[in-house]
Order: C-alpha cells, then structure tokens, then sequence
C-alpha cells in the first residue's frame, strides 16, 4: 500500500537520496544535508502553526511504500512562492513595432524578467524512485498536495503554479543557459542550479540582466529551449494540463522550463472532490470501482490513499479495514474523494484568462 | 584649388559628384531634385536666412582653372532637430554579488538622442583623380577636413558647445555589415543599403518605429557584430586619423546601423578652431611661388561669399598675411580685407 503524508525528521536520509536521483537535479530539492534538515523543519512547523492567510509555509510530504517501509518520493507546496524573497521568472511578451513611413508591422519577442508568479501557491520539489513513475502511486504523490490545499483552503493562494524543469540537450546541457544566464555568470548550468537551490535563487535573479531580452538575438536552439519541458517530464505535464493547468506566459530564468498555472476552482481534482462518511469493510466484500484519491481531514496526520471509490446505495465510502487505518478513521468519520482518473473533457479548452 | 560655398549654378556638377560617391554615401544620393533641394537649402544658410539650428552648409571644392568640383562637404548646425537623431551609447552594466563571488561588468548598447542640438561635420567627398599621388601635394582632402573649423570659428556663435563626426563601420569582402547583419537585420524589414539610404534622405521614422527600445546586452551579438562596435571601414581610416589630430575623440557613440564610431569634441577644444586667428590682408604683385606641401590655410569672414584656399605663407608678427594676386582672387579679398588663417603643421 501506498500513502501520502507529511515528512518526518527519520525521513532525512530518504530526502537526500531523493534530492540526489531527481533528473534533471532540482533547483527547489538540493541534495545538500543541511538544507534538507531545514526543509523538514520548517515543514513540521507549517504542518504545526496556525495560518490564517498563506506566508513562508512550506509543506513537504513524502510517499512511503509500506509493504517495503521505505519512503520512495517527496513533494512540496509552497504557500507563497515569493513569500521570502521574490520569485523571479522571464515573462514572454510581445511587442509591436509597426512602421508607417514603411507600412510594416513587426511582432517583437522578448523575455522580461517578472515577479508576478510570487503571489501563487507552488507546487514543487517533487522527486520520486524511478520504478513508480508512471504508476499511480506517482499521480497519488503529484496531486495529494491538491487534496491537502481543498482541505485548508485559507493556508492557500487562489491560484497554484508549477515551474517544469527545462530542455536540456544529449549532453545534460541548457541551450537557454548557455545562450543567456552563462553570458552574466560564467557558470554551468549544474552549478548555478545548484547554489540556487543551496542559497537562494531571487538573489541570483537580482544580478541577471535586468532590461527585457530580445529573442532575435538567442541561438535558434536556446529559443526552441523556451516553454519547452524536460523530456523526463513530458507526462507530467500532460497530466497538469489534463488536471487543468494552463501554460503560462512565464519561464524560469536559467533555463527556460515552463511554468503552468490553475485557478484552484478550475481544477479537476477540486471540482469532483466530494466528502463522504466512511463504512468500513473487510477487503475481499469491496465492491469493484474506479480508482480514487482519498485523504483525511488531519492537518499535521494528513493521509491520502489511492483506494476503489465504492459507494453505498446511500452516499458512505466503503474502505477496507487496512485503509480506514491507515488514513486513521472510523466508521462514520468522513474523507475527502477524488477520482483517479482524468477525463480529458476535464481540461476546459478554450477557457483563456489572457495567457498563452 | 578653392572651397566655397555652394551655388544654384552648381547642380549639373553636383550630381555628377553624386554619381561618383556611390553606396555608403548615404547623404549624396543620385538625385536631382533631392540635390537642388539640398543647394537651396545651403544657400538660404550661408544667406543667414534660416534660424542656425536648422542650418546645413554645403561646400564644394573647385578646380577654378577648369571650374570643376573636386569633392564637397559640409556643416549642420545642430542635428536631430527636424529629424530625430540616433545613436547606441556603448554603456558597461556591473553584474556584482559577494555571495556569489561574481563581478563582472556587461557592455550594453542603450539606445541614445543625446546628440540632439550638435553641429556636425560632415558630407566630406573627394573625386578620385583629386586624391591621387601626383595631387599629394595639393592637400585637396586635409582643405575639405579643415576649412570647416575655419568657418566654425569665424562664425561661432552660430554654433552649438559640441561638434561631432560620423565614420563609416566595417563592411566585409562581400561588402555587408555584420553588425547590421547580426542586429539591425532582426528589426528592420530592408537591407542595410535601403536603410541607409532612406536615412541619408531624413527619412528616419521608420528607425524610431522599429528600433529595439530596450538596450541591447552585446554579449548576446555574434564575434563578428561584436568586432565592429566602434571600428572603421579601412578607407575611412585617413579621415578619421584627421580629426582625432583636431582633438576628436570616441566616447562610445555607435551608429545604430553598422556599428561605426562617432567622434566628437566640445568646438572651443578642438586644435583648428583654437588655433586660427584673424589677420589683415596685403597684396603683393610678384609671381605665385611654386607649388610645395601647404601649411596655411586661409578663409574669408564674410559667409555669404565664403572661400577658402591654401596659402604659401602665414602671417607676420603684426597679424599681416601678404598674398599673392593669385592667391586673394582665389579667397576674393582685397588689400585690407580680413581673413582666419590657421597653421595646420602647428602642433597643439
């Protein structure tokens, strides 16, 4: 069984080795001890504190195989991603340079580096034990965080975003680094990305050119580079996307990763979360269904499962005896469900909030 | 050999001098009615009929034996004031942070109007057969560059604090710019040559229009583009020598086009206007001695009939030049008339 909750200080070593095999080496996940001995502190404390309106909470969850007790991945919301400091990203922008004396007119690209994504809620840092990428354990540990933000909506800004890691090349390289941030820094992509995560990446962000970027003059493949995925994070994306995030016009700074953003309330996994009292059953009298996501109302004992989402002829959950104690609930207690599942239709096309 | 300033009469000859220029001399296009434009323009200046900032002083230089031009130039007494006047100031941005142990500094092309109000030298061309060898002696180019501070100095206060000079950039073997090719290209739907030419006609919107407005971080241009920030065209090197003597200098202002320094210098510092000075005229009816490399040159103070020449010898102690008959038809002065003489050998 697999399951969802918040870190735990003994998860130290689990975290460092996650930190470690994340491809591409996340900025927001450093393998480096210390960090990561703070992050599960200051988690504890978020997970802990009363919070009235999102600040510099960071809630760090992990995922734990129990059949073999062993915690094989992580993820964390950011309540404010520019709580501390700024979070900086290149906004794409498009300006008209029209002549009359020539009758032209020209669409002008550039890249100017904004702070608006620091008022959303991030979803980050999120690493996970190859063997249960493309499980549902994977999707259980990327959207579990939904589940805990529908639970504590105050702890929360409106709308989340998701910063994708960049293009790189066959030789692990970021054409858009290369082209761009190395000009300023003269660093590789790996080390900056690196000190970001160890340091802090608003106050590299403050020495990157601080005037707009014409696209024109990036190398052709530093351009390709821009708003374009990791390859390793292509299902990902389409998963977000499917949940219904939508591309932003925004891109991280170093090396041009796309960053999607949802209003919570146009969210798949909000929109058919619903709250049901539980039944508990032996296992093996469960009814068939579909499988569902399904957490507890805990904050600090916070607890999702993917389980069957079998419902009686009058509304109950029926949860086998294994799951109920796992998410720690007795009969009649209710938790919240959602499907598994996303149905394509669940990504409202067309819907444009003015974004790419 | 004699400068003077330009006449109506003088447009049969002037558009064969345009012919002659060919590309890259953007301010003499082919063009008659352009040029007739252009003449009557200088007339009404010298005339003293427009106000001084829109004055443009057009001179030609005359083989008056044979009444052929041999080349022209000119003065405009302040740019950018009917048409916007455009430069890349070659700025240096500071990247700087102690926590990343980093300082470095970032050459930055910002877009700059800050000529606006100059005088400008400018429009220099000299017929190939007046440039040769066998004309070395006659210093026909070194008259063209020099009068004008002459002419500056007599008639200063028709002029603003700075003068400034443009120099053509570096064009390849295939004759592109590649500072052109790596950023004006990106922005400007026409060819380096159309755009030139538009712009030596003062058709300059479409540059205020399509131009990047946000500073350019030159990192982010090719080696080549790079290579040209500031440099000149090879032929263009002898002209340039020629006014850095006069005490011009490069403080970082690039055509915006293909890259080429602009030279300037506040007009009171500059050597040919410091030096020159007033001097009463005396003839003396002997023979013209023989041709030698000429060290004075000579103007007259009237601007409306404004010649200048070259002259065998300068002054004495009592400010007195005396000239030959040859030499004060050529400067059309008379005994006792004034002229601005300047010992272009004299060092500073």
């Amino acid at each position: 069984m697999m399951v969802v909750r918040p870190v735990r200080p003994a998860d130290l070593p689990a975290l460092e080795r996650l930190a470690g095999s994340a491809t591409p080496s996340l900025t927001n996940l450093p393998a480096h001890r210390d960090r990561l001995e703070e992050r599960i502190a200051r988690s504890r404390h978020s997970f802990s504190r009363e919070v009235d309106f999102p600040g510099d909470e960071l809630y760090t969850f992990v995922l734990e195989d129990l059949e073999r007790s062993e915690v094989v991945g992580t993820a964390t919301i950011r309540a404010e991603a520019g709580a501390r400091e700024a979070y900086y990203t290149y906004r794409q922008e498009t300006l008209i340079h029209a002549s009359q004396q020539l009758n032209v007119r020209r669409e002008v690209q550039t890249l100017a580096l904004s702070h608006e994504v620091s008022e959303t809620t991030q979803l980050c840092a999120l690493s996970i034990e190859p063997r249960y990428r493309g499980t549902s354990a994977e999707s259980l540990l990327r959207r579990a965080r939904l589940m805990f933000i529908a639970q504590y909506p105050e702890r929360f800004a409106e709308v989340l975003a998701m910063a994708f890691p960049g293009y790189l090349d066959e030789q692990g390289e970021s054409p858009f680094w290369n082209s761009v941030g190395r000009h300023f820094f003269v660093r590789d992509y790996h080390d900056i990305n690196y000190l970001a995560g160890v340091r802090s990446k608003s106050f590299i962000a403050e020495v990157m050119p601080q005037f707009p970027l014409y696209l024109a003059l990036l190398t052709p493949q530093a351009r390709a580079a821009i708003g374009r995925e990791h390859p390793d994070h292509e299902t990902a994306m389409a998963e977000m996307l499917a949940e219904g995030f939508l591309r932003s016009r925004h891109v991280d700074i170093f090396d041009a990763g796309p960053v999607i953003k949802g209003e919570r309330d146009r969210l798949a996994s909000f929109r058919r979360a619903a709250w049901h009292p539980v039944r508990i059953r032996p296992a093996h009298v469960l009814p068939d269904a579909e499988p569902a996501m399904i957490a507890n109302q805990r904050l600090a004992d916070f607890r999702c499962v993917v389980a069957r989402y079998a419902l009686s002829p009058t509304g109950q959950l029926m949860l086998s005896t294994e799951h109920a104690e796992l998410l720690g609930v007795e009969e009649g207690r209710a938790v919240l469900v959602a499907p598994l599942a996303l149905a394509a239709d669940d990504a409202e096309l067309g819907y444009d909030e003015g974004e790419l | 050999m004699r400068i003077r300033a330009i006449a109506e009469s003088d447009l049969d000859e002037l558009q064969a001098l345009a012919r002659e220029t060919g590309v890259g001399f953007t301010s003499l296009p082919d063009n008659r009615e352009f040029l007739a434009e252009k003449i009557e323009l200088a007339v009404t200046a010298f005339e003293q009929r427009t106000p001084a900032d829109r004055r443009n002083y057009f001179f030609v230089l005359e083989d008056e034996t044979s009444g052929e031009l041999a080349g022209c130039c000119a003065i405009e007494g302040q740019v950018g004031r009917e048409a916007p006047f455009y430069h890349y100031r070659l700025g240096t941005l500071a990247h700087s942070s102690v926590q990343l142990d980093l300082h470095r500094t970032i050459d930055t092309l910002f877009l700059s109007s800050d000529h606006t109000g100059d005088a400008e030298v400018a429009s220099l061309f000299l017929r190939p057969q007046y440039r040769g060898e066998d004309r070395r002696h006659q210093r026909n180019g070194a008259l063209l560059s020099m009068m004008r501070w002459l002419f500056i100095a007599e008639f200063r206060d028709q002029f603003p604090d700075k003068v400034l000079a443009e120099m053509r950039g570096v064009f390849d073997e295939r004759g592109k710019s590649p500072f052109w090719e790596c950023l004006g290209s990106h922005f400007f739907p026409l060819d380096f040559d159309e755009a030139d030419r538009l712009t030596g006609l003062g058709q300059k919107s479409f540059i205020g229009e399509l131009m990047p407005k946000f500073p350019i971080y030159t990192p982010f241009l090719s080696d080549e583009a790079r290579a040209c920030i500031g440099q000149v065209h090879r032929h263009t090197r002898p002209a340039l020598a020629m006014l850095k003597k006069e005490g011009l200098r490069w403080e970082g202002f690039i055509d915006i086009f293909d890259g080429g320094p602009t030279v300037e210098a506040y007009i009171d510092d500059v050597r040919g206007v410091r030096k020159s000075r007033r001097c009463r005229v005396e003839v003396h009816s002997g023979s013209e001695p023989p041709a030698a490399r000429p060290r004075w040159l000579a103007a007259s103070t009237d601007m409306a009939a404004f010649r200048a020449a070259w002259v065998a010898g300068g002054p004495n102690e009592d400010d007195t030049i005396t000239l030959s008959e040859q030499e004060a038809q050529r400067l059309d002065v008379v005994a006792g008339d004034s002229l601005r003489v300047l010992d272009t050998e004299e060092t500073s």
